[in-house]
């Protein structure tokens, strides 16, 4: 889901760049207001912890591997504010020093990952667990519900990122400049995918998760 | 009970490796005599930044490889390998590319002048002239964009580079926030490696798919646990160099006449790539 550099035009990149300057600032103040001093170097835990979650290789039914994004569990644990910043900056380290993602199209992969799916994960999460103790069964599935969903939000919101391309920058003939495929074969090849596939790892992983943490320190998702 | 082969063990531990691996000949490469590492890391990030920026409006496929043909000159001037750069910057993102782009050559996604045409499946599939020109220009500007990326991470130390962030004035809490997350990788990094290691020594050859997938959702949950208790640490560390709640982020960084005179002739020559590209 990682978008880089050469995918989008310059209007998409401009655009979701002006969409995540004010929920950046919005986040920062948020999060200096709510977050004691001590806790500081959590959000920077956070942030690795949301870059090395990906480099756990999860076996998936057929033979194959992929891996969670961990966007929901880090918003889960951490508050969807700080969340948000977390996931930010560990794109940003993974796209500046690490080539992985674009830094023109930094904008879009934090709207995709640090934004729709931390905001829809964690929200989602809260409805469905509404007041449910925190070692029940309910908060379990309420994380894999969110996690799932959201992701696929994300892959949604990516998707038409990518099929809005051919519509907005094009030759006079028609030519593609950017991602050459419209909306219909983005919507499909992208969910198909994760609908079918990462939205389910993405889910296992992070109702795991829960369910361990519930065992081992229910203070976790004390509010 | 379905047993599965031990592929995302195998996966993660080459994973982490290649990262450690990667990461190491990235700084060393950084600390080499070359042109780019000798410049000031904020002109030269505003320098590639500027390359970035003319390489995605630019519309012209042979100006974009141009511009990747000056990137690699660039690397050479650096002692950056050639057979490294090259692989680096032609592998992972421009083959996926590649993989992604084949089939907007046919009719069916470009329409256009046919060039070849053959039959698949009993299904009749034309490349056109317009795809494959699309197609083209799609893969040399990715391939452009992630070199000039590469090339800057090659060049550059990995902390100087997050320092430089503030150059585009961000938050000073957000740029230690960065230094600290980098560091922090590294440690964890180290954690997933063993947990892989601890699980292969433990599993031995097969493992079923359900139970693979317990493990790694419990090694994610104790790499949060361990998290949390370090925080802690972190922070009466930090107490004790006078943390006090304010950041401050150390700037050794200092420019030259040369880096000027380098960022000068960066921007005449994306300003000339930009004329040539409306006359072409």
């Amino acid at each position: 889901m990682h978008i880089p550099d050469g995918y989008l035009g310059p209007a998409t990149c401009g655009v979701l760049y002006a969409v995540m300057i004010p929920v950046w600032g919005i986040a920062s103040k948020i999060v200096k207001k709510n977050l004691k001093a001590k806790h500081v170097p959590l959000v920077a835990i956070g942030a690795a912890f949301s870059f090395v979650i990906m480099m756990f290789n999860v076996p998936i039914p057929g033979g194959t591997s992929g891996h969670a994004v961990g966007g929901v569990l880090v918003a889960i644990l951490l508050g969807p504010w700080a969340a948000c910043i977390a996931v930010t900056v560990a794109l940003v380290v993974q796209a500046l020093l690490f080539g992985d993602g674009g830094i023109t199209a930094i904008g879009a992969n934090c709207f995709n990952m640090a934004f729709v799916l931390v905001f829809t994960g964690y929200y989602l999460y809260k409805a469905i667990s509404f007041n449910s103790p925190v070692t029940s069964k309910r908060r379990v599935f309420a994380a894999g519900a969110a996690a799932y969903v959201a992701l696929n939000a994300a892959a949604f919101c990516t998707a038409v990122e990518f099929g809005l391309q051919p519509v907005l920058h094009h030759t006079a003939q028609g030519q593609a400049l950017y991602s050459p495929y419209g909306i219909t074969v983005a919507l499909t090849a992208m969910m198909s995918e994760h609908l079918l596939v990462f939205g389910w790892v993405e889910a296992v992983i992070t109702a795991l998760v829960v369910k361990y943490l519930q065992k081992q320190d229910s203070s976790f998702f004390q509010e | 009970m379905p047993k599965t082969h031990t592929l995302f063990i195998e996966r993660s531990l080459t994973g982490t490796l290649a990262f450690v691996k990667e990461s190491l000949y990235s700084e060393e490469c950084a600390a080499r005599n070359g042109f780019l590492q000798s410049l000031d890391p904020r002109i030269k990030t505003v320098s590639f930044f500027i390359f970035l920026c003319v390489a995605l409006f630019l519309k012209n496929t042979a100006l974009i490889g141009y511009m990747y043909i000056f990137c690699f000159f660039l690397s050479c001037l650096s002692r950056i390998q050639p057979g490294f750069f090259l692989k680096r910057t032609l592998v992972f993102i421009p083959l996926f590319s590649l993989l992604i782009v084949v089939p907007a050559i046919f009719s069916i996604i470009t329409p256009g002048r046919e060039i070849a045409s053959f039959h698949f499946g009993g299904m009749r599939l034309a490349v056109t002239r317009q795809g494959i020109d699309t197609a083209a220009l799609f893969l040399v500007r990715v391939s452009t964009s992630v070199s000039f990326v590469v090339l800057l991470s090659l060049t550059t130390k990995h902390t100087a580079l997050l320092k430089v962030l503030r150059v585009f004035k961000i938050p000073q809490v957000f740029v230690m926030i960065f230094g600290m997350c980098y560091r922090y990788i590294y440690l964890f990094v180290g954690i997933v490696e063993n947990s892989y290691l601890g699980i292969k020594s433990r599993v031995g050859g097969f493992i079923s798919s359900s139970q693979g997938r317990s493990l790694v959702a419990w090694k994610i949950a104790s790499l949060w646990q361990r998290s949390f208790q370090m925080n802690e640490d972190v922070y009466r560390a930090m107490l004790s160099r006078g943390y006090s709640g304010e950041t401050f982020v150390f700037e050794e960084f200092k420019t030259t006449v040369r880096d000027w005179v380098w960022l000068g002739l960066v921007i005449m020559m994306s300003a000339a790539i930009v004329y040539c590209s409306r006359r072409v």
